[in-house]
């Protein structure tokens, strides 16, 4: 592996295969390598939903998960939990405790003459509506939890 | 030629006709709304106007607003782009009366095109076929039905007025007609304030292919071939292409004269593009007017591209009474071009538009391939408008060169902050359908579950790295690079 001037080895290098190097080329540019084949990545956001862009495809991880135990979560569903946009909220079909199904609608929003369709992103139960009918509702603040 | 010139619209072709008007050393005067203030088409333009608040209606809709710009920076003409006033012939109307040049058509023939019927009929008068339908007489949804069983099911129900896609209802069977009535009619009023509803049969597997048309003032008028526009969605287009994979030499030539029929007998001036129905293919394919789009399309990118013909320099300079420099037999197609268009939106929940900062962006360059974009890395994609990004138009000698270019380029389009439909591009592109080139418009419909289902997934160890070393490596000290065969041992054995 060649490498480049300050960079630094920060793990031990058992397989060189499976590993992966990270080197930061700035303006949220990254060169990621296994060793064998390397591609360019992009990334930016918060550690609470950070972007990545690697090979035509966008994915958002929340970083922020405890040091003990590191976990990684693709943040999907609370996304799709929250609205896009400013809207009003027009129907809740949602019930703290009641089982939906995945592509349920549990909140109808409306904004610019839309309606804009609230869906459950996967089987669940509510845990929490936080939302009532005729709110104004903020772009990116879940609007249902499912347990 | 005009020393100035108002673009009355906003984001990606608000840029283009500023970037036209540079190259032909006019003047550009650029207008925005409140959300607008920042945006590119403003930050490239040489004078620039507020017109009011982020509403459409306030602001890209009001004509007297777009006006009072005009008068006050003394422009000689208004380009309106494509949406907004483009087709509202009562502003090319009052542009006429200001004394300000129109870039398009008299208002009078955007009139007459503009209603389905009126266009239909005189589609006919020229001697080119329309697909069969009517707006009955009688509007009550019973009438509506049997007007429908009458064409034949299945049958489109769609406003009389209107666009979009909205409110355009297929109907299979009796059984479902008046549900669909009802529903096209609310969606109609709701939309453009009147119910009134058109019945069309639907041509199964028909095929969405236009031709570019070009009319000068001094009586002569060229086409310049097809664009297939058959993926779309919800009757909205995303992936354009010419030529057409169902055009053959002779069909295009027959659809060629049957289009310049149309803008003849329209009267027609400018650019402007008949829309047309393809029913089967080869050289006996069936072709039925549509409908005339008055104004530059969307996806105008690939005509240029195969043509070398700069469209939007050629209705300025129309506009400004200047003769067509060339005839229809010194026009060539050459290569493939295909378009997509990049919308703000999230193909896993039903395209849903998103709004927010692009936190990243940046555009791929390469041999064959340009990017029509109407924002920059920073910009706020805003909520009041249309949520298309860009278009990425890729060029090769082949439709399978192109095809690759353009799978090329959105994998090198990282747009961060919002989600896109990117992926799904990308995945439509690669579809074997596509790539055979046998599609139709239903194609997107039918097969976006599978497209969608491919998006998830969860983020592969080297998306996971780089996520997690982009936080650290925004650190002064940070080592610029780390190596794990897991990312977060890593992380916590640099932290430790």
């Amino acid at each position: 592996m060649v490498k480049e001037p300050g960079t630094g080895n920060l793990a031990p290098n058992p397989e060189p295969r499976s590993a992966i190097t990270v080197t930061a080329l700035g303006h949220g540019r990254y060169r990621v390598s296994d060793g064998q084949r390397q591609r360019l990545a992009y990334a930016a956001g918060p550690p609470a939903a950070r972007w990545v862009f690697l090979d035509g495809h966008v994915y958002v991880i929340d970083v922020t998960a405890s040091r003990g135990s590191p976990q990684v979560r693709a943040l999907h569903d609370e996304m799709a939990l929250a609205s896009p946009m400013p809207a009003t909220v027009a129907m809740i079909n949602a019930k703290p405790g009641r089982d939906v199904s995945q592509g349920d609608v549990l909140i109808m929003l409306e904004a610019m003459k839309m309606e804009l369709p609230i869906k459950a992103p996967r089987d669940g139960r509510v845990k929490v509506v936080a939302c009532a009918v005729g709110d104004l509702v903020q772009p990116g603040i879940p609007l249902v939890e499912l347990e | 030629m005009f020393r100035r010139i108002l673009i009355a619209n906003r984001g990606e072709i608000a840029v283009r006709v500023i970037r036209a008007c540079r190259e032909l050393g006019v003047e550009s005067v650029a207008v925005y709304s409140d959300v607008d203030a920042g945006a590119l088409h403003v930050s490239l333009a040489d004078r620039t106007v507020r017109i009011g608040p982020a509403p459409p209606a306030l602001s890209y809709l009001s004509a007297n607003a777009v006006l009072a710009a005009a008068r006050d920076t003394g422009a000689e003409a208004i380009h309106p782009g494509y949406g907004f006033l483009s087709e509202d012939h009562t502003f090319a109307a009052a542009c006429a009366v200001a004394g300000v040049a129109f870039v398009g058509p008299p208002a009078d023939v955007i009139a007459r095109m503009g209603s389905k019927i009126s266009a239909r009929q005189l589609a006919s008068q020229a001697g080119v076929s329309v697909v069969p339908g009517e707006t009955p007489v009688d509007q009550s949804d019973d009438a509506v039905a049997a007007a429908a069983c009458r064409l034949g099911l299945p049958a489109l129900i769609k406003p009389s007025e209107g666009g979009g896609g909205i409110g355009i209802k297929r109907v299979r069977d009796a059984a479902s007609l008046l549900a669909a009535i009802g529903q096209a009619r609310r969606e109609a009023l709701a939309a453009f304030g009147d119910g009134t509803l058109f019945v069309e049969r639907l041509i199964e597997r028909g095929r969405h292919v236009e031709i570019q048309i070009l009319a000068d003032h001094h009586g002569q008028v060229v086409h310049l071939f097809e664009r297939e526009c058959s993926l779309q969605r919800r009757h909205q287009k995303i992936v354009e292409e010419t030529p057409s994979t169902a055009v053959t030499p002779r069909l295009r030539g027959r659809m060629g004269e049957a289009a310049s029929a149309v803008a003849r007998a329209a009267g027609y001036r400018n650019a402007g593009t008949v829309e047309f129905l393809v029913e089967g293919s080869g050289d006996k394919a069936l072709f039925y007017f549509l409908e005339m789009n008055t104004r530059l399309q969307v996806e105008h990118p690939v005509t240029e591209q195969t043509t070398g013909v700069d469209l939007v320099a050629a209705q300025i300079r129309i506009a400004a009474g200047e003769p067509l420099p060339w005839s229809q037999a010194q026009l060539l197609q050459r290569g493939h071009a295909i378009e997509v268009r990049l919308y703000a939106e999230d193909p896993a929940r039903d395209d849903l538009p998103q709004a927010g900062p692009l936190l990243l962006y940046r555009e791929p360059s390469m041999p064959g391939l340009r990017v029509d974009a109407g924002v920059a890395e920073g910009d706020e994609v805003p909520v009041y408008y249309d949520p298309m990004l860009a278009k990425l138009i890729a060029w090769g000698d082949t439709r399978e060169d192109a095809r690759r270019r353009a799978v090329a380029g959105l994998r090198g389009y990282p747009i961060l902050g919002v989600r896109t439909n990117v992926p799904f591009l990308i995945g439509l592109l690669d579809h074997p359908a596509f790539v055979s080139g046998d599609i139709d418009t239903g194609f997107v419909d039918a097969e976006r579950r599978t497209l969608v289902a491919r998006l998830g997934g969860d983020p592969p160890p080297d998306a996971l790295a780089v996520a997690a070393h982009a936080g650290e490596s925004m650190l002064p000290d940070a080592p610029r690079s780390i190596v794990a065969s897991d990312p977060w041992t890593t992380l916590r054995g640099w932290r430790g």
